[in-house]
């Protein structure tokens, strides 16, 4: 069987001896009990006795998870994790029972992401993803310290676990363990992941992201622009966080989604690219840059097609007035002078706006056109 | 198409409509509690801001209060001081003023004195007719310089030796005693007048013990207090 491509159904369809594991001591007998009661149900059955008992099957799952290596079972119970948390993602929640405080509910999911096939590596990000998205959320700020409190030292810490997954993220993004679902499960993972504070700056330190860069480029196909837009959101995400912004202003992440917004047709593609360049519209130099790569002119025929999405028209609409703003500040005409007699004449937006130079075409008769005698010297002197 | 492949449809539908909708549904909910993020920053920096200015304001009187109250307690010690320097300067003004009564003692001594007070105070009214008083107990004293002094005034003043009238009805007060610790006193010396008493001159041992204590203050001072002498 072609283990790459494994789906969760197949996967469940094997018969695991989970006797034989008893009378090696593997599992409990109560580990075994609650299996065979869990194992091989409908769904509406397993939702009631995951009401009844929720965390002792958790702790099954976990244990067995920690301590047996077979592949087969390994794959076999995180099918069934998954499958729990495909019909429900709120059963995530249960593994961060009290009752199972003492338990290391991630560890066994954080080293399998580094061993194994695909299947239980991408299963392993899933599920951990779900889990941590799920975790209690105390006073905010104290978030790792709560998880701490009541967490031995052998326990892994919401930090670590954090960092650990941002180190496969990144890696997956790098070299993907699979030629087609690596990238993508990475992606996915992140846009879910990047809502939280620590995650983002993790990111960030661990250089992850110039990785999503190279993401960004107009896509065609269902998977593509799924993963654009993931991508995107993931920038989205990113830009609410101070040092990730000015990484972006490092790479040339802005022309990417420019270019990106100009050509897409998908709404949701262009909505996020919107709301992305709203957030960065104010800090540094990306008004410029924007006004620069024709963004203006981008905004108003995007206005133009009908969006059935109103927020996407204000946020189109916020994106243009902005815009205005800015090139009114960067078109002073002092500035313009002070370029003029510093001699560092730059194609900024003011040069080339025409509004400019109708509005300003008097204030160059001052000092006796002093503005125009510099400007022919430098054109007469400079080589540029 | 057969009943099954249109419900397979239809569910991939429903899945992909789903799937839009709860993107959707993240998106919004990420800005709200990014917005909400921000905001609360915004409103915990003014409010900080505000209380931080507050307590600026606060420390900022405080110290113009001590301030206030270094000044005044500088001030206060200041006064001191020059009180204190005040006090020993009377002391010793006081202590010279007792000394005088010893010379009043030596009559040998004393008698030149007169004599020569007499001289200095008829030179000074350069009158040809003076009225002199002194105190009782030095009358006889006075008499008998009194002929010497008109003479050496003549002599010094190259004019006729001057007509002084002796008062004696009005006495100068006798020496401090016990008695008149308070009353008016004269140590010594003598007072003389021009005949319509319009100009005196008084040189009495205490008016010349003020006169030398006046020109000799800074002198003293500065020999009491060295350089703390205001």
């Amino acid at each position: 069987m072609d283990r790459a491509e494994l789906t969760t159904e197949q996967v469940l369809k094997r018969d695991i001896p989970w006797e034989t594991y008893m009378t090696t001591k593997l599992i409990t007998g109560t580990c075994l009990q609650l299996l065979r009661r869990y194992d091989n149900r409908s769904e509406s059955y397993r939702a009631q006795l995951l009401d009844d008992d929720g965390p002792a099957y958790i702790r099954v799952f976990v244990s067995i998870l920690r301590d047996i290596t077979k592949e087969e079972t390994v794959e076999y119970v995180l099918a069934l994790i998954d499958e729990m948390l495909t019909a429900n993602p709120k059963r995530a929640r249960l593994f961060h029972d009290k009752s199972l405080a003492n338990e290391d509910t991630y560890e066994p999911f954080l080293r399998l992401l580094w061993r194994g096939n695909w299947f239980i590596r991408e299963k392993s990000c899933k599920i951990l993803s779900h889990i941590i998205s799920a975790r209690p959320k105390a006073r905010e700020g104290i978030i790792s310290n709560g998880e701490a409190s009541y967490s031995k030292s052998k326990l892994t810490t919401i930090d670590d676990v954090l960092k650990g997954l941002v180190e496969w993220l990144c890696a997956q993004l790098k070299a993907p363990s699979h030629p087609t679902s690596g990238v993508p499960t990475a992606i996915s993972c992140l846009s879910t992941l990047l809502r939280e504070p620590l995650v983002r700056s993790s990111f960030v330190q661990a250089d992850g992201v110039k990785l999503l860069v190279p993401l960004i480029s107009p896509a065609s196909t269902q998977q593509s622009i799924q993963l654009l837009y993931e991508t995107c959101l993931c920038v989205w995400l990113l830009s609410y966080y101070e040092p990730a912004v000015e990484y972006l202003g490092t790479t040339r992440t802005l022309p990417r989604l420019v270019e990106v917004v100009k050509g897409s047709t998908k709404e949701k593609v262009v909505r996020v690219i919107a709301l992305t360049l709203k957030n960065l519209l104010t800090k540094g130099t990306f008004g410029a840059q924007m006004v620069d790569l024709g963004l203006p002119q981008i905004v108003q025929s995007l206005k133009a097609q009908a969006w059935s999405d109103e927020d996407l028209l204000d946020t189109l609409n916020q994106l243009e007035v902005g815009l205005k703003d800015n090139i009114k500040r960067l078109s002073s005409f002092d500035k313009y002078k002070q370029e003029v007699l510093l001699g560092h004449l730059d194609w900024s937006p003011m040069h080339k706006d025409p509004v400019f130079w109708r509005d300003n075409i008097t204030n160059f008769e001052e000092n006796d056109f002093q503005i125009i005698c510099v400007l022919i010297m430098i054109l007469d002197t400079s080589g540029d | 198409m057969n009943d099954a492949d249109v419900s397979k449809q239809i569910q991939q539908m429903v899945r992909f409509i789903r799937q839009e909708a709860e993107e959707k549904g993240n998106e919004i909910s990420v800005s709200a509690e990014e917005e909400f993020n921000i905001e609360k920053l915004q409103l915990v920096e003014a409010e900080k801001k505000k209380i931080r200015q507050e307590y600026e304001r606060k420390e900022k009187q405080v110290e113009i209060r001590k301030k206030i109250e270094y000044s005044m307690q500088l001030n206060a010690s200041r006064l001191t001081v020059l009180q204190a320097q005040d006090d020993l300067v009377s002391s010793m003004k006081e202590a010279a003023g007792k000394e005088l009564l010893n010379v009043v003692h030596d009559h040998h001594g004393y008698r030149k004195l007169l004599k020569e007070l007499i001289v200095q105070s008829l030179l000074r009214l350069k009158e040809p007719a003076v009225l002199l008083r002194c105190r009782k107990d030095d009358l006889g004293l006075v008499e008998s310089v009194l002929d010497s002094a008109k003479l050496e005034y003549a002599e010094k003043a190259n004019v006729h030796p001057p007509d002084i009238l002796v008062d004696t009805i009005v006495y100068l007060p006798p020496a401090p005693s016990h008695h008149h610790a308070h009353g008016p006193f004269c140590s010594g010396g003598v007072v003389l007048a021009s005949r319509d008493g319009k100009i005196v001159c008084e040189n009495t041992l205490d008016a010349r013990l003020d006169v030398v204590f006046r020109k000799k203050l800074p002198e003293i001072r500065k020999w009491l207090f060295g350089q703390f002498a205001a």
